[in-house]
């Protein structure tokens, strides 16, 4: 990207246009099924006060500028407090032309320039991830702990699996499940080891964009050297970091895909086969940043033509990120693709689908809020009649189970590719166990 | 912010969450559109904050909400209540004031299916009304204001025409039971609620005078008299089938469009054609929606983006346009309905441009059904506010309209305001045409000075010209200036109203900037 996709001069413009309508509490109006799952946004939910919502941080962003709010950490508490899940962006675009996620990410930014954000917690993992190349300040060297022995790596190979750094510290279980679904379909892959960092994902979205920058050189540095072709990703938060954002500040020339694009071509071209029946009505949950924020922005270089005073279209139209172009259908063909499998939908879906709750440094900072929107994701989920919660993310599945636990749900999670080693014959919980070593 | 000692007592009601009284906070609810060109009205700075309240409050029951008003009785607070907040008229006149933020006051109470109607807090919205009605097959009316706002809000507080009223009629002809607390802090149940045997919120009347003129008459008190805690409200049957099935993704979902639904648009080609035709469109009661709107209106409601608006250049010439949407349960129904329309075009020589000219998205027939095409006039410049809001016969809400046109024009040379050739408006009838409602969406730059000013500058001259034109009373006369300003050509009703006020709020602390004050209550400020 040559140009600057969301310009000083935009943010001044837009924060001075909210029409604080209240659209961004909402899921999108036309597709409110019930009173009880009409809302879209896991701040407002729970703290109440409009200043969490997408309109009253842009209000806060104008205070800011107009230096009617200083900073303190009344501040510091509201803007941190917000997931970026970006549900409140596509309610207000069904419309409005504002950039409500935008102004949300860039106003952090300016906290952080400004001296003032992050939040400690979120200081803490971002010096982690300096020193020890991840948030969760685990050693470097045992970043590929959970690999078992017997599968099969191709350092050659031209294929990457980027695990990233909560799959290969907390959710071993993923990182283990994605490997062996390649293996069982003759896939040479290769991963990194010692050489994978964090992708920055978390310090971009707590609006430390410098200590971000420095992450994608040294990440891209690695991959370009190693000639990759394709990366492949099993979080859905470094899939998103690494197709949407990495190209806002430097362009690379390989592929990315989620692993449920790539196992649903695995499965065009035969090379992935189910053979067994998984007899559960599953209900899937889709991650924020493999739905609605996978968008890459497109770059457009066209002319604001101005029809008439107060009134200026764009030539050729400007493309708008509303989420319609997220993952949807390859986890949903995968799962309708498992032989006895029911597949059924919470009425909060796709590009209004609710978050999970862990995001944008919540987990750490915050981690009541993050528990407790997920105990709302949960309810709805037990609310579609499934008896597994399934979805294709690491964070979303820490949080998720954090929330059946504490809500004491009779729901079970899964990763949908635990969901596939079943399918495939393949128990995953015994290859877990006798693998990973007690992961 | 508030005394700490005061704090607490607030704090006592609520709990500590629910009340903040910090900077910040205030400072995000002294935000509303609109603000900067009413603040330029009243001759202060344009920018879009009011007063700085002293501390937002989140109430969750009629109790909490009562012993906050005694508390602001108690220490000469004012007191603004909000339901879903879109608009100036949310915004505190004073620094001396708090906002009653009813976001955690959001029950369904009862839906009652055989009775048609529903009772509901504040913080319940038209969408999330409506979806739960449509399980019983029924629906609620919502302001064109868009389904995101409060049917509480709207049916006691605030104005009522809505892109579905030749059915679902106006806000205040709805309203049955209320539960409303006083401004001293007592409380009210309107109609069957205050029977003293099995009370219950079918009526909203009883026998007197009519409290629910006193609570709300025509446009609403807008929070001046009291804070609505409960109403009761009527439900209607929902034009179609109500299975409501989508795909695809925002904005241009894939509608299955119910079996019998049908849209017309027209070009009734003359003013004086599109009185007669309206009426009689009416009086078939053919329609749920029938809304006479301007050539740009219509290439606004089929459009997503200002591009997309630009597209439909075709439908812009229009001149005097019509609108009919019209649903059924049955086919026999449909075809009855379509051969009354039919009918009509032929006798008046009119030819229906939908699905001949111009396929609407299929999500537009949802966007009816769901009462979202308010939303659609944002799409141009992001902001707009009309002037007018004549409720009358189809006549005289022509007459306005037309009038309106060249003060427009003015506005539009003066590139304050966006160009719709004068034409802007939107017309609709209530309760079969038995009258109407105009107003004159106006298009204008909330983030632009000059756009601000030359707007509040054409509202005024609007309003002024509604009285010297004897136009009727336009909906926009709020605050004592405009009061005083009208008063004395209707039969001095301020002063009226003054004394209900001062009835009502013997100290003043329903804050009035948009209603009226007692006069006295001003010295409070
Ligand atoms: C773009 C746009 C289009 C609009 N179109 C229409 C329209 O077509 N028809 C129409 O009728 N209106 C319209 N409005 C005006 C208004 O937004 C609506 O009337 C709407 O119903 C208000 O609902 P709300 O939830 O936003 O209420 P709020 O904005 O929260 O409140 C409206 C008023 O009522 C007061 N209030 C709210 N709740 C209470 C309560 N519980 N007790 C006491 N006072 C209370 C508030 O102080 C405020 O003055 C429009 C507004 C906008 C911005
Ligand atoms: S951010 Fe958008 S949807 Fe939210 S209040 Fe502002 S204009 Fe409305
Ligand atoms: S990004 Fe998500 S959590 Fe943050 S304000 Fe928007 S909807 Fe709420």
């Amino acid at each position: 990207m040559t140009t600057e996709h969301f310009p000083e001069q935009e943010y001044r413009r837009m924060i001075k246009m909210c029409l604080r309508c209240s659209v961004c509490k909402w899921i999108p109006q036309v597709q409110i099924k019930s009173q009880k799952y009409a809302s879209c946004c896991p701040a407002m939910d729970i703290y109440d006060y409009h200043a969490y919502s997408g309109g009253g941080r842009i209000i806060l962003a104008l205070a800011y500028e107009m230096g009617r709010v200083k900073p303190s950490d009344d501040l510091l508490n509201i803007v941190y407090r917000c997931t970026e899940c970006g549900n409140c962006a596509i309610a207000c675009k069904y419309m409005n032309t504002l950039e409500p996620l935008e102004i949300i990410m860039k106003f952090r930014e300016k906290l952080v320039k400004d001296g003032y954000g992050p939040m400690p917690q979120q200081k803490a993992y971002t010096e982690a991830m300096k020193k020890v190349n991840n948030p969760y300040n685990e050693p470097h060297e045992k970043r590929v702990d959970w690999l078992p022995s017997d599968i099969k790596v191709d350092p050659d190979a031209k294929l990457l699996y980027y695990v990233g750094c909560t799959s290969s510290y907390r959710r071993k279980e993923m990182a283990i499940a994605a490997a062996r679904i390649m293996n069982a379909a003759g896939v040479p892959f290769n991963i990194l080891k010692d050489d994978e960092f964090c992708c920055g994902s978390p310090v971009y979205r707590t609006g430390d964009v410098e200590s971000f920058k420095v992450q994608l050189n040294k990440n891209l540095d690695v991959m370009e050297s190693k000639g990759i072709e394709t990366i492949i990703f099993s979080c859905a938060g470094c899939y998103d970091t690494f197709k949407v954002d990495y190209p806002l500040y430097r362009e690379y020339n390989f592929e990315v895909l989620h692993t449920v694009e790539f196992f649903e071509q695995l499965i065009e071209e035969g090379k992935l086969k189910f053979t067994t029946e998984v007899p559960i009505m599953v209900t899937y949950h889709d991650p924020c940043h493999l739905g609605r924020t996978a968008e890459r922005y497109e770059e457009w270089a066209g002319d604001e033509l101005k029809l008439m005073p107060l009134v200026s279209i764009n030539i050729p139209p400007k493309p708008k990120n509303i989420g319609a172009k997220g993952v949807y259908d390859a986890p949903r063909n995968i799962l309708n693709k498992i032989p006895g499998l029911k597949l059924v939908e919470m009425e909060r879906i796709m590009e209004y689908s609710y978050c999970c709750g862990a995001g944008a440094g919540v987990k750490s900072a915050f981690p009541d809020m993050a528990i407790r929107s997920s105990k709302n994701r949960i309810e709805e989920a037990e609310d579609s009649g499934a008896n597994i919660l399934v979805s294709a993310c690491p964070f979303c599945s820490t949080n998720l189970q954090d929330g059946i636990k504490e809500s004491g749900s009779k729901l079970k999670y899964y990763d949908i590719s635990e969901l596939i080693l079943m399918a495939l014959g393949l128990d995953p919980e015994k290859l877990i166990q006798a693998t990973a070593g007690g992961a | 912010m508030l005394e700490k000692d005061i704090l607490k007592e607030f704090q006592d009601v609520v709990g500590p969450e629910f009340i903040d009284d910090g900077d910040v906070m205030t400072n995000v609810y002294a935000y509303n559109w609109c603000t900067e060109f009413v603040n330029y009205m009243e001759g202060k700075e344009p920018i879009p904050f009011s007063p700085v309240p002293k501390a937002v409050i989140l109430p969750s029951t009629t109790e909490e909400v009562q012993k906050i008003i005694k508390l602001c009785n108690k220490y000469k607070i004012k007191f603004k209540a909000q339901s879903t907040g879109l608009g100036p008229w949310n915004q505190p006149s004073t620094d001396n004031s708090i906002i009653l933020d009813l976001r955690r006051m959001n029950k369904i109470v009862k839906i009652d299916e055989k009775n048609l109607y529903a009772v509901v807090e504040s913080y319940v919205s038209g969408a999330q009304l409506q979806a739960e009605a449509m399980k019983y097959g029924l629906t609620v009316h919502m302001p064109g204001a868009g389904p995101m706002a409060s049917p509480l809000a709207s049916h006691t507080s605030m104005a009522g025409p809505g892109f579905t009223s030749p059915q679902t009629g106006h806000s205040a002809r709805n309203v049955l039971g209320v539960e409303w607390v006083l401004p001293d802090g007592k409380i009210m149940r309107l109609g069957s609620l205050g029977q003293k045997n099995n009370p219950d919120w079918f009526i909203g009347d009883g026998p007197g005078p009519s409290l629910r003129g006193i609570m709300r008459g025509w446009v609403g008190a807008k929070s001046g008299i009291g804070v609505f805690t409960k109403v009761g409200i009527k439900l209607f049957p929902y034009p179609t089938d109500t299975k409501f099935v989508m795909t695809g993704h925002a904005p241009l979902y894939n509608f299955e469009k119910p079996d019998y639904i049908r849209a017309y648009v027209f070009d009734c080609k003359s003013w004086k054609g599109l009185e007669k035709i309206m009426l009689r469109v009416e009086e078939e009661e053919v329609g749920f929606i029938v809304s006479h709107i301007s050539g740009l209106a219509v290439m606004a409601i089929f459009s997503y983006s200002i591009e997309g608006l630009m597209d439909k250049m075709a439908l812009g010439v229009l001149k005097n346009p019509l609108l009919v949407v019209m649903g059924a349960r049955t086919k026999r129904e449909f075809d009855y309905k379509q051969m009354v329309m039919e009918d009509i075009l032929t006798e008046y020589d009119l030819e229906n441009i939908i699905d001949t000219k111009y396929v609407p998205e299929k999500v537009f027939y949802a966007e009816c059904l769901r009462a979202n095409l308010g939303y659609h006039g944002f799409i141009a410049t992001g902001g707009f506010q009309s002037a007018k809001g004549q409720a009358d016969a189809a006549a005289l809400c022509l007459r306005a309209e037309k009038t309106n046109i060249p003060l427009k024009q003015k506005y539009i040379k003066k590139e304050a305001i966006a160009n719709d050739f004068g034409e802007g408006a939107w017309m609709t009838s209530y309760e079969g045409g038995h009258f109407f409602h105009m107003e004159s969406p106006t298009m204008f730059n909330q983030s632009d000075l000059k756009s601000v000013k030359g707007m509040a500058n054409y509202m005024d001259e609007s309003n002024k010209q509604d009285l010297i034109k004897h136009l009727g009373a336009p909906f926009f006369i709020e605050g004592d200036k405009l009061h005083d300003e009208w008063g004395p050509h209707m039969m001095n009703y301020h002063n009226w109203l003054r004394k209900i006020k001062a009835a009502f709020d013997p100290n003043g602390v329903a804050d009035s900037g948009f209603y009226i004050t007692a006069k006295k209550e001003c010295e409070n400020k």
